[in-house]
């Protein structure tokens, strides 16, 4: 008892301690956030169901591009803007038509204006139609669609090969950002039959050939309010995905996708490593030919490349099995900000081999008219297509909430080109000013000697402001 | 004499304490919080910034509990602000998507993702502490509760039983008798403490007295404050196909 008593005591003064610390905490609450204080949220009430759901913003863009000159191989007209300054009026917007039955539209109406458009032109205004489908669900977990859909695969940030749906999609974005170049893109227009259930998904679509082949189009060339279905309806398309969840974190997505006389078939796969970490994998192969070639017939068939012009790369045509890989993984730190580094492997892109032809030909051709266009256009194609000039590259993103102070999102990502080293570099910064309003600015720079890949292209660099209210 | 009586008193918490085992006590806490029955509940989430309200998000979370792990799944349906209406996240085990209506993209993110944001997906997500954490009992304290009221509490430390666990370390205080979760305190793996989060407003929702709000305050920068009111709460059936993640384009729309 004698020995107790000071150790009982001892108790109760640490247990006094430390509910004295332990209160203290409630003086970091606001005065604000105290019941009943003036402005306090009323508790939640069921989302009021209104006629249609989705988001509406109105988004003012201005930018500025440093031009690079003189070039090592000049590019062929247009030549770029050295400003434009853009207003658009974004959509996506869902209906419930009742009985299963639901309306989906997707889609900008943009206001531009530049040092190369003049005013007033039809290319002051254009509608991009992304997005225009019905569903119908017949039973639990079973879903019709028809009408042009945006349909996405692919499990990695940078570069998706798996992402048969992405080739002449993407319609003037304000960014680079492989993010928001899967934003801003026209969907296909097919019929979509899709089942989900607990352990497994599949999905199959069709989407039928009606529209000749559309051109590469530029800044200067887009239609106002055209759907251009001949970007993304001039071939059949089929596409089989399923994914299997096999527990133990292995769920598989494989896909087999057919368009025209060519199949490919792609794999999906993720897996989490600790806390941390996510890596994942995504392949997609299949006979086809080069890029050179690709591009070339793409050319010849839509009237841009004339019939009778000699190749100025060579494009045997020969197909072949080549391999489209990206693997990678996403890294998350305590302090708010997630990495992904990823490297990509393009099997149908340029080899060293051809840049050194492509520089040599740049330069040695220069005089030749219809020779540059030619070389320009292949990497056109390859932008448009959503595919890597380089066989080889390596990605690197960040995002971080909350950088330096509360409601500011940081983002940037790199591409490196793994032949010469040369870099596409992005920076965009987002301040949500409130709940309707962000504030934004984005600045990209393409880096390398001229005679690299990012080194070559006219564009130096780019900057740009925006503005965005929603509602 | 007065020493007597006060090691009797000890000796009498000591002995309520141990009538439960501290895991019991955190699974009764999780009971107070969560009901056995699928459910759904709108979040509204405040964001103070120096004191000063500064953001509202709305949320519905869809919670079932996996009759396997006796965890619970969650979907969290984003609702405002209008920049982010129709984004969706799936908590599946350890396996968690995020969606992008606009992209039209599910992107696996990491555990650790759960907890970025001041207003962190981690911390409105369903869980059961009991399932992701060993708990031991540190003793009784009576300490205040978000309404500056006296509580007498169980003070449990809680450490993360397996790689699903939001966070490294909870301690925890837990009021004797009814079992409510008065405060938490959540650290990270280098065990610096992250959050402190005060539950208040004790009322009727899901069959039970639950509590209907949550303080949450960011221990790292403490200038930043947000208050999670629980609304609209009701049980509801959710298919198995909900936490496939081919699903999330397909949940409707609020």
């Amino acid at each position: 008892m004698r020995g107790a008593a000071p150790l009982a005591l001892a108790v109760v003064l640490a247990a006094a301690g430390a509910r004295a610390d332990e209160n203290s905490d409630l003086n970091l609450i606001p005065e604000a956030a105290q019941p009943g204080a003036a402005g306090t949220p009323a508790p939640p009430s069921a989302p009021t169901a209104g006629a249609g759901s989705g988001r509406l913003y109105l988004e003012d863009t201005a930018n500025i591009n440093v031009i690079r000159s003189p070039l090592l191989v000049p590019a062929p007209p247009p030549p770029p803007q050295d400003w434009e300054e853009r207003l658009f009026f974004d959509a996506r917007e869902q209906w419930k038509l009742g009985d299963g039955l639901s309306a989906d539209y997707s889609g900008r109406l943009n206001l531009r204006a530049s040092d190369r458009i003049d005013i007033p032109t039809h290319e002051n205004i254009r509608h991009d139609f992304r997005e225009g489908y019905f569903t119908w669900t017949p039973a639990d977990g079973l879903f019709l669609d028809a009408g042009r859909i945006n349909l996405k695969s692919g499990v990695a940030a940078g570069y998706n090969p798996t992402d048969f749906f992405k080739t002449h999609a993407v319609v003037e974005p304000i960014s680079q950002d492989p993010a928001v170049l899967r934003e801003d893109r026209l969907g296909t227009a097919m019929v979509r039959a899709s089942y989900v259930g607990e352990r497994a998904s599949v999905i199959a679509a069709f989407a039928p050939q009606f529209e000749h082949e559309s051109p590469v189009f530029s800044y200067a060339n887009l239609p106002s309010f055209d759907p251009t279905f001949g970007r993304t309806n001039a071939h059949p398309r089929l596409l089989l995905k399923g994914s299997f969840d096999f527990g133990a974190d292995i769920a598989p997505e494989l896909l087999l996708y057919r368009e025209g006389a060519n199949t490919r078939f792609g794999a999906n796969l993720t897996r989490g490593i600790g806390q941390k970490i996510v890596a994942y994998a995504e392949w997609a192969g299949g006979e086809e030919t080069s890029l050179v070639d690709q591009a070339l017939g793409y050319g010849r068939a839509t009237g841009t490349i004339p019939e009778a012009a000699p190749a100025v790369l060579p494009d045997s045509g020969r197909k072949s099995f080549r391999n489209d890989a990206t693997i990678g993984f996403s890294y998350a730190t305590e302090s708010n900000v997630t990495f992904n580094f990823e490297y990509h492997y393009a099997g149908d892109a340029f080899t060293h081999a051809d840049w050194r032809t492509w520089f040599t030909q740049g330069e040695r051709l220069q005089a030749i008219p219809g020779v540059d266009p030619q070389l320009w256009y292949i990497r056109a194609y390859a932008l448009d297509i959503g595919q890597p000039v380089s066989r080889q590259g390596a990605f690197l993103r960040f995002d971080w909430v909350d950088a330096f102070v509360p409601k500011l999102e940081l983002q940037g990502f790199i591409n490196v080109d793994l032949f010469d080293g040369s870099q596409f570099a992005q920076l965009e910064a987002d301040y949500y000013l409130s709940n309707l309003w962000t504030v934004g600015a984005i600045a990209a720079t393409d880096l390398g000697t001229r005679h690299s890949d990012f080194g070559s292209l006219p564009q130096a660099a780019s900057f740009l402001v925006k503005l965005a209210r929603y509602f | 004499m007065r020493q007597a009586i006060l090691v009797l008193c000890l000796a009498l918490a000591t002995a309520s304490a141990h009538a439960q085992t501290p895991q019991e006590i955190v699974a009764k806490a999780d009971a107070v919080r969560n009901p056995g029955k699928p459910f759904r509940t709108t979040d509204l989430l405040t964001e103070y910034v120096s004191g000063k309200p500064r953001a509202d998000d709305s949320l519905v979370v869809y919670s079932k509990e996996d009759p396997a792990t006796h965890q619970f799944r969650n979907v969290v349906h984003y609702v405002a602000p209008p920049r982010d209406e129709g984004k969706m996240v799936l908590l599946d085990g350890h396996v968690l998507w995020f969606y992008d209506p606009s992209s039209k993209a599910s992107v696996r993110i990491s555990p650790q993702q759960r907890l970025i944001g001041q207003a962190a997906i981690g911390d409105i997500l369903t869980v059961n502490f009991a399932i992701d954490y060993t708990a031991a009992l540190v003793g009784t304290e009576t300490i205040e509760d978000a309404a500056r009221q006296n509580r007498t509490t169980w003070h449990l430390d809680m450490k993360a039983a397996n790689d699903q666990a939001t966070y490294s370390r909870v301690e925890a205080w837990v009021e004797q008798g009814t079992f409510y979760p008065i405060k938490l305190k959540a650290y990270s793996d280098s065990g610096r403490l992250l959050k402190i989060l005060y539950y208040r407003n004790f009322e009727q929702r899901l069959d039970s007295l639950r509590p209907s709000e949550a303080i949450i305050i960011d221990a790292v920068d403490s200038s930043l404050v947000t208050t999670v009111k629980f609304g609209d709460s009701r049980y509801q059936d959710i298919p198995e196909a909900w936490f496939h993640r081919d699903y999330l384009p397909r949940i409707p729309a609020e």
